[in-house]
């Protein structure tokens, strides 16, 4: 990784896109040569997805909900059949 | 007879900008738990993240008729959550003071990095204790990162979106996404060190 100012650069930016995302071909060359930032990324990876599973625990209680279409002055029948979260 | 085809959004806010309760209320079922969760995950706190859904939707039915469609009505309804969320946060003591945020040291990554970490038990994140502390290490992010981070990996929104929601350049939006994964990734592995969390 030494005297690769430009390369450091280049995984920062991937770093901050999407994982899976195309990464420029010289970022995925550097990753099958070196452990350590195969390591990194991995780590990286693995943190968001974390965070993604649990992100997804979550559901708005319904007393919430309840009050909500009541503030909003929506009455039962405007809300009728559809109640999925997209 | 042909099938009956669902409205698109941009239908269904067309005809809730016309005063439709029932496009209004589709809106709403269709967004109430992304900003319940937006509102949880940036503020850490089950009433504020009520008062943002209230305050959000609230504002949604009021203006929905100055939305110009300029950007997605998702950016758009965002925006005022995260708006809201932040003024709460600016309101409140702040629970972590002076964190900082460096950029990952990448010089020295190929050094440093070589414990790999073993395959995650991810069913534990239903475990409340677990829970609470991936939620404190998230709370420990300060709020300009912690944004991002929720916008970006936790709801998907575009880096470009997530610009335009935050009012800044989709480079900063990067550099700031780059620094929260990079600092959340290094909190969860000193609890993998100290407690063998995973």
């Amino acid at each position: 990784m030494k005297n690769s100012s430009k390369l450091y650069k280049q995984i920062c930016a991937y770093l901050g896109c999407d994982l899976d995302s195309e990464p420029c071909q010289q970022i995925k060359d550097h990753l099958t040569k070196c452990p350590g930032c195969k390591v990194y990324i991995d780590k990286i990876k693995k943190t968001v997805k974390l965070y993604k599973i649990a992100d997804n625990c979550d559901d708005i209680p319904k007393d919430i909900c309840n009050k909500l279409f009541v503030s909003l002055n929506i009455d039962s029948a405007s809300r009728s059949g559809k109640e999925s979260d997209k | 007879m042909e099938p009956k085809t669902q409205p698109t959004e941009e239908e269904i806010v067309a005809r809730a900008q016309k005063g439709d309760r029932q496009a209004l209320s589709r809106l709403v079922i269709d967004y109430r738990s992304r900003i319940y969760h937006l509102g949880l995950r940036l503020t850490g706190n089950e009433q504020d993240a009520e008062d943002i859904v209230q305050e959000t939707f609230l504002i949604m039915v009021k203006k929905i008729h100055q939305f110009k469609g300029k950007s997605s009505f998702y950016t758009w309804l965002y925006r005022i959550a995260v708006n809201i969320g932040l003024r709460k946060l600016k309101s409140k003591p702040h629970k972590y003071q002076h964190i900082s945020i460096d950029d990952p040291d990448l010089e020295h990554i190929s050094s440093t990095e070589t414990a790999v970490w073993p395959t995650f038990d991810y069913s534990r994140v239903s475990q409340k204790q677990f829970r609470k502390k991936l939620d404190q290490l998230i709370e420990k992010l300060p709020e300009k990162y912690r944004t991002v981070f929720i916008l970006r990996d936790l709801h998907e929104v575009s880096t470009e979106d997530t610009g335009k929601i935050l009012q800044i350049t989709p480079s900063n939006t990067k550099i700031r996404l780059m620094r929260a994964r990079n600092f959340l990734k290094e909190e969860l592995e000193k609890l993998v060190a100290e407690e063998g969390l995973i």
